[in-house]
């Protein structure tokens, strides 16, 4: 997985403590975007899945989150990531630039993984016109928070 | 003494750190200056008469410093846990008439912060109140009662639910009022000394009553919402008693309003929370909310008691020196050395302590009127005026601090505990070292000796500027501008919050005079109480037993958005009237301009848990 950075204790991307990984690479080219450094897809480098579910076990925390550029752009190894933290009883979070209903209609197995396991999925475009620092967790307010199929 | 250097020093060109040895004065300001040359004059004084050779020898050559130097000669002692609840029940005295219990909670909190202005001017030190909650409740109550019969005298047809349901609607909201008071009474009264609010803390969280209860919840509304134009107030600083079986776990009474607290944390910076579960201040307790362990919020702790009950309440520190365990590093040529040349100077603290309780226990009660006439300080019922405080002086502590173990580990390992196991485990030699002298200490002198985590704002920077010029800039050691607090790891290594509460969990049960454990987190915890009692949690974990929170807490002037604001508001623009909220020696401070050299720098190392890369 091409991955930019890890951050070991978020407290921003999330309820908790979180460990969160961005991956590297971004088609939406938001206007205001966070980290345009993020958007071309040979950035940061290439990690193992294992390696990084090692350093999330040894964070301790208990929540993961994947943000970015576009983890979707990744999505198998994404799939293979968000399940292995599953398995370790963390709370997953992803943030994606695409809607849900746009994720759906990809009709793409590792896609669909994704959104079964995870817990929650931060989507949409950062609308710049629509950005508001007092939102929790997200940065404008076209974004949903959405908990998937959970209770 | 040089009369002209210290006109020049304070009154023609004011530097910031001659001014500015304490974030809450105005140094600037004409009483401040004041101040400033009434104390050093004291000072003068009682090194001239009252100090010995080889106490002002220590200090002298940088090893040791006294603290509140500056009132020695008034004989006054640090702080108190002062017993809210007896003074209220009974009445008290200011020198003007005599107060009468009060009826409701607007006044009982009135009061309190009326006893707190009495009691500052007695003191050094803090003032705080123990169980903030405990004693407030019965005035909660009262409150409902009185509007109960008012509700009942008018002519309206409610039934009795309606009844209770409107007293307790009107009581809740005489409650806030009474916080939000208290709160901005805290925040103004420039009582102490003339020029400075009064060093507030209380300490609540455990009342499980129904007036207890809606005491705490309101007081953290209020908190919540804060000053008038929702500033963080800066005091009365507050500690959340975390207690299992209280207000811990999932079906504890409390447990609500220990959620609650971390969410106004995650707003405000306080509350703090303290562990009564922690088995140094379990093994005092017993059920009972008097046993339960307050702290000062600084972290000053009275627990242990060879001369009466082992409480918090009525009690505090007599005065407290503190060890330069870096120099003692600096000039020893092994670690046997070191050991060699520490005993040396833990004798001449122990020495230098004891000179000062002598002194002040020659004090007379009439000097200090409302604390010892009214029933503050433990025992004192028994002094008459004019009778010298020996006997009840026995209740306070005497504690011996230190300071910078980080960088005297670097210099004797090579690294500070934070970077090898070989330090870590050094480190907890040294300071359980400590620990036993003073053990030793109180059997000898049949007195409260205790060891302290030293809180040191001024201190940390004094004693670093005389070492740089002895030792010139050693990486690591005097490179900086500050020493680091007591046993913390310092602020500008990178641990993780795990690593840094593991390494410095074993301390609190060693410093008994009291200790703290900060965790910096570097974005706005605003929106994540979930992390906040994450930490909390974590905490309680490995027997902390006092802890705290820092994040950046921002305020745009202008357009009133909080967070973390870097250069200018993201929301309008604004880039000068920026409120920045930060904590320096567990105490809020406003603006970054009070702030001495030391503590700018301090703030500008600190690393706060941030990205790392991906292969370290
Ligand atoms: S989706 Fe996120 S990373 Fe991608 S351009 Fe938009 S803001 Fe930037």
């Amino acid at each position: 997985m091409r991955i930019l950075s890890v951050v070991e204790e978020s407290v921003v991307d999330g309820p908790g403590i979180r460990t969160v990984i961005f991956t590297a690479g971004c088609p939406h080219r938001c206007k205001g975007c966070h980290n345009p450094s993020s958007w071309n897809p040979a950035g940061g480098e290439e990690v193992e899945v294992e390696e990084l579910v090692q350093r999330i076990k040894v964070s301790g925390w208990d929540g993961v989150t994947v943000s970015g550029g576009e983890p979707f752009l990744q999505s198998s190894a994404l799939a293979e990531l968000v399940m292995a933290c599953k398995s370790l009883g963390k709370n997953v979070w992803v943030y994606t630039g695409y809607t849900l209903e746009q994720l759906e209609a990809m009709h793409d197995e590792a896609v669909q993984t994704v959104l079964d396991y995870a817990d929650v999925l931060v989507d949409g475009r950062f609308e710049q016109s629509l950005r508001d620092m007092g939102l929790r967790f997200r940065g404008s307010s076209n974004q949903r928070i959405i908990f998937l199929n959970k209770v | 003494m040089k009369l002209l250097q210290l006109y020049e020093d304070v009154c023609v060109l004011p530097d910031q750190d001659l001014v500015q040895e304490n974030a809450n004065v105005d140094g600037k300001s004409p009483l401040g200056k004041l101040a400033r040359l009434s104390s050093e004059v004291s000072k003068e004084l009682s090194q001239t008469y009252l100090m010995s050779e080889r106490s002002k020898q220590a200090v002298s050559e940088n090893y040791l410093y006294v603290h509140d130097a500056d009132y020695y000669i008034t004989g006054s002692t640090t702080c108190c846990q002062i017993p809210l609840g007896q003074l209220l029940k009974y009445g008290f005295h200011t020198g003007h008439g005599t107060i009468r219990s009060p009826k409701d909670i607007r006044s009982a909190m009135a009061l309190a912060s009326i006893i707190l202005q009495a009691n500052q001017n007695m003191q050094h030190g803090g003032q705080a109140f123990p169980m903030f909650d405990v004693d407030l409740a019965p005035y909660v109550e009262k409150t409902y009662e009185r509007q109960l019969s008012r509700l009942q005298s008018l002519p309206v047809d409610w039934d009795d639910a309606q009844l209770e349901q409107l007293a307790e609607e009107e009581t809740i909201s005489a409650t806030y009022q009474a916080c939000e008071a208290f709160i901005h009474n805290a925040n103004s009264m420039h009582s102490r000394g003339g020029g400075q609010v009064p060093f507030v803390s209380i300490n609540y969280g455990t009342d499980t009553s129904k007036w207890g209860r809606i005491l705490i919840r309101e007081l953290l509304r209020a908190t919540e919402r804060g000053l008038g134009n929702g500033e963080t107030p800066i005091f009365p600083i507050q500690i959340f008693k975390v207690k299992e079986g209280i207000n811990f776990h999932e079906d504890d009474p409390n447990v609500d309003l220990f959620r609650e607290a971390c969410r106004v944390t995650g707003k405000r910076l306080f509350p703090n929370f303290s562990f009564i579960d922690a088995p140094f201040n379990a093994s005092y307790y017993d059920g009972m909310h008097e046993s339960e362990v307050a702290y000062m919020g600084c972290r000053t702790r009275v627990m242990g008691n060879r001369h009466g009950e082992e409480t918090s309440i009525g009690r505090g520190n007599l005065s407290f020196s503190t060890l330069n365990l870096v120099k003692m590093a600096l000039v020893s040529e092994s670690l046997t050395d070191f050991y060699r040349i520490l005993n040396r100077y833990i004798d001449i603290g122990i020495e230098q302590l004891v000179e000062r309780f002598d002194y002040q226990c020659t004090r007379r009660a009439e000097e200090f009127r409302f604390l010892y006439t009214q029933g503050v300080w433990r025992g004192s019922e028994q002094l008459h005026m004019q009778d010298e405080v020996r006997d009840v002086l026995k209740q306070g502590t005497l504690s011996l601090g230190f300071i910078g173990l980080a960088e005297t580990l670097k210099v004797l390992t090579g690294s500070t505990h934070a970077e090898s196991r070989e330090a870590e485990r050094i480190g907890l030699d040294i300071v359980t070292h400590l620990a036993n002298r003073m053990r030793v200490a109180a059997e000898a002198h049949d007195l409260n000796f205790s060891l302290l985590a030293t809180p040191a704002e001024g201190l940390s920077g004094k004693f670093v500027t005389r070492d740089q010029e002895e030792f010139g800039m050693i990486e690591g050691v005097t490179n900086r501008a500050f020493y680091t607090n007591s046993f913390h790891v310092p602020v500008y290594q990178s641990v993780s919050i795990r690593e840094k509460v593991r390494i410095e969990a074993p301390y609190h049960a060693l410093c008994d005079a009291g200790h703290i454990s900060y965790v910096e987190v570097d974005g706005s915890l605003a929106h994540n109480a979930e992390a906040v009692e994450s930490i909390v949690r974590l905490m309680r974990q490995h027997d902390i037993g006092y802890g705290s929170i820092n994040h950046p807490v921002d305020r745009c002037g202008n357009c009133g958005l909080e967070g973390l604001i870097d250069a200018a508001c993201p929301t309008c623009g604004e880039d000068e009237d920026i409120e920045r909220i930060r904590r320096i020696t567990g105490y809020l401070v406003g603006t970054m301009d009070r702030w001495n050299t030391a503590k700018r720098e301090e703030e500008r190392a600190r690393v706060k848990h941030d990205a790392h890369s991906i292969r370290r």
